[in-house]
């Protein structure tokens, strides 16, 4: 059972009236019986609040029945405000806001989160009380209310907003890292149990080594794999593709950049290109590629050290270097020169003119 | 024999250079850190420190920067698979003489740590686009110009060294002597270095933001 405060005083046996509350009363405070009847009964014309009072502190006095002394004291204390010409609402909303947070705190529930359970019907209440002394104060005070309801909202709920933001940091943390385990799981440890299951080939060793370079440094570098916005990134996918599909070493250098556009874009096509017939045909390990890019023109060199060729022999049925390189060039408003003989590798220098610019 | 001391974080890697350079060059020490490496360099004063340019404690500029002032004979040759542009010129500008990525082949590998003992800088083709990149455009700024802009002639090597051509192979291409194109690399080494070229700077913050 609720505990309340014992009383100050106690009713007196000899001298009573009623129930000896007054004589009491004057005991305590060292005056006379009479004065404090006298204002019992003042307040007894106030609406009869002097006579709920009494009441209120006779079943006070009697320690078993706690929770009618304070009902009978609420509606004291009502029937005083009424008399007083004070609306009878402020002190409804004062006196919920008052038992909910009684409540509140007697469930021991603190305003810090994980400090203890907030008890509901303590929060409906205090907000219920809340919102009828706002809705009062709104016809006076109108500025008080938007303030004074945030505040209320502010106490209430800015605990639970703050654990909510906490775990949402936390669940975002640990979405990262299951992220970063997938990745490594599908990537990394696959691509180790390749390289020990292919010990003893190097070139497949090397191969899935660096097929996986490429990939973790894309995903750490950021550019995504295929939506190349950029010249220098195109022909570094370009390159990427060319290694992997045959395995050759493209050592790639770039000078400017810019937004990829048609004609850029056929330009990287012809370059690939290009690194496809080398990593083919050329016979070596490696391939260079440089690419240098300014206001006026776009230039893409791709040179290999191999076994190189005589372009009046190619047979015509080989329709990469004149339609997929020259062709393309030509038709986007470039051009392609290839430098080869026997024995003295290739160089294919690609130009494009950066016209509106 | 030219003396060599390893920087590397990796410890396989180290174990795979020192296999591969095994009969070509002395390698006297090996070192997994910049705290590591700095009094073992001092100690062992080798003629070139294959440095790589990440490193967990601060990576080769700190290497340099500790050890460069006390053993100015010290050659460095910065080693690395970095994409990162500006970690590569950072490294550059504290003073090392080259820059190749660690796919290099054995014999290329001998080949620059030679060049590097003989005092010649060796650009890698990336290095190179790197360069060029970094002198692109712009006109030059501060009171130096020389120093702030690349000559044609420069711009010209650095372009056929981008574009994978062999120092001697360019000599052939310029009708020039393979000595005039050492001093050249040299001369954009040195630019690359004492440059304030704030083109310089702005690149190198742009990558970093890319």
């Amino acid at each position: 059972m609720t505990q309340i405060p014992e009383l100050p005083f106690e009713r007196s046996e000899r001298d009573r009236v009623v129930a000896g509350i007054c004589a009491g009363i004057a005991v305590a405070l060292g005056v006379d019986a009479t004065l404090v009847r006298l204002v019992f009964a003042l307040l007894a014309l106030a609406g009869g609040a002097g006579i709920l009072l009494y009441l209120a502190l006779w079943v006070w006095a009697g320690r078993d029945r706690p929770i009618f002394a304070v009902l009978i004291l609420a509606l004291a204390a009502m029937a005083l405000l009424g008399a007083l010409g004070v609306p009878w609402t402020v002190f409804l909303g004062a006196g919920l806001l008052l038992a909910g947070l009684v409540l509140l705190v007697r469930r021991g529930a603190t305003l810090r989160p994980g400090g203890g359970s907030l008890f509901i019907p303590g929060i409906a209440l205090a907000m219920a009380g809340a919102v009828v002394m706002l809705d009062h104060l709104g016809r006076s005070h109108a500025f008080l209310a938007p303030g004074a309801l945030a505040g209320a909202f502010a106490l209430v709920l800015g605990p639970w907003v703050w654990q909510l933001t906490r775990e949402r940091g936390e669940r975002i943390r640990l979405a990262e890292r299951s992220a970063i385990a997938a990745r490594i799981h599908d990537s990394v440890l696959q691509t180790l149990a390749l390289v020990q299951r292919d010990a003893d080939d190097p070139q497949r060793v090397r191969s899935h080594a660096r097929r996986q370079e490429r990939e973790l440094r894309r995903w750490l570098y950021g550019s995504g794999y295929g939506s190349a916005q950029t010249f220098a990134d195109a022909l570094a996918e370009a390159a990427a593709d060319v290694e992997e599909g045959h395995s050759i070493r493209v050592e790639l250098a770039t000078a400017g950049d810019a937004p990829l556009d048609d004609a850029l874009t056929q330009a990287v096509l012809a370059a690939r290109e290009a690194m496809t017939n080398a990593a083919k045909h050329a016979g070596t390990e490696e391939i260079a590629v440089y690419a240098e890019l300014d206001e006026e023109v776009a230039s893409v060199f791709v040179r290999d050290r191999g076994a190189g060729f005589d372009r009046s022999v190619v047979a015509a049925d080989r329709r990469g270097i004149a339609e997929s390189i020259e062709g393309r060039m030509q038709r986007a408003g470039g051009s392609a020169t290839i430098h080869s003989s026997p024995g003295n590798g290739t160089e294919v220098e690609l130009t494009m003119p950066r016209r509106n610019r | 024999m030219i003396r060599v001391v390893l920087v590397d974080d990796h410890e396989l890697f180290r174990a795979g250079v020192r296999g591969e350079l095994a009969g070509l060059v002395e390698i006297v020490g090996e070192a997994g850190s910049v705290a590591e490496a700095a009094p073992l360099i001092r100690d062992l004063d080798p003629d070139v420190v294959l440095l790589d340019v990440h490193l967990a404690d601060g990576g080769g500029e700190a290497v340099i920067a500790r050890v460069a002032p006390e053993r100015p004979g010290v050659k460095f040759l910065a080693l690395s698979v970095s994409d990162a542009a500006e970690d590569v010129i950072g490294v550059i500008r504290a003073g090392a003489r080259g820059y190749v990525t660690k796919t290099i082949s054995r014999d290329e590998l001998a080949d620059a740590i030679r060049r590097i003992a003989e005092g010649d800088a060796v650009f890698s083709p990336r290095l190179a686009g790197f360069v060029l990149d970094a002198f692109r455009s712009g006109e030059p700024v501060g009171a130096d110009a020389e120093l702030e802009t690349l000559t044609p002639r420069e711009r010209e090597v650095l372009q056929l060294i981008a574009r994978g051509y062999l120092y001697k192979e360019i000599a052939a291409r310029l009708h020039l002597s393979v000595k005039t194109i050492e001093a050249h690399v040299s001369s954009v080494l040195r630019k690359l270095q004492l440059s304030s070229r704030h083109e310089l700077a702005r690149w190198a913050h742009e990558r970093r933001l890319a």
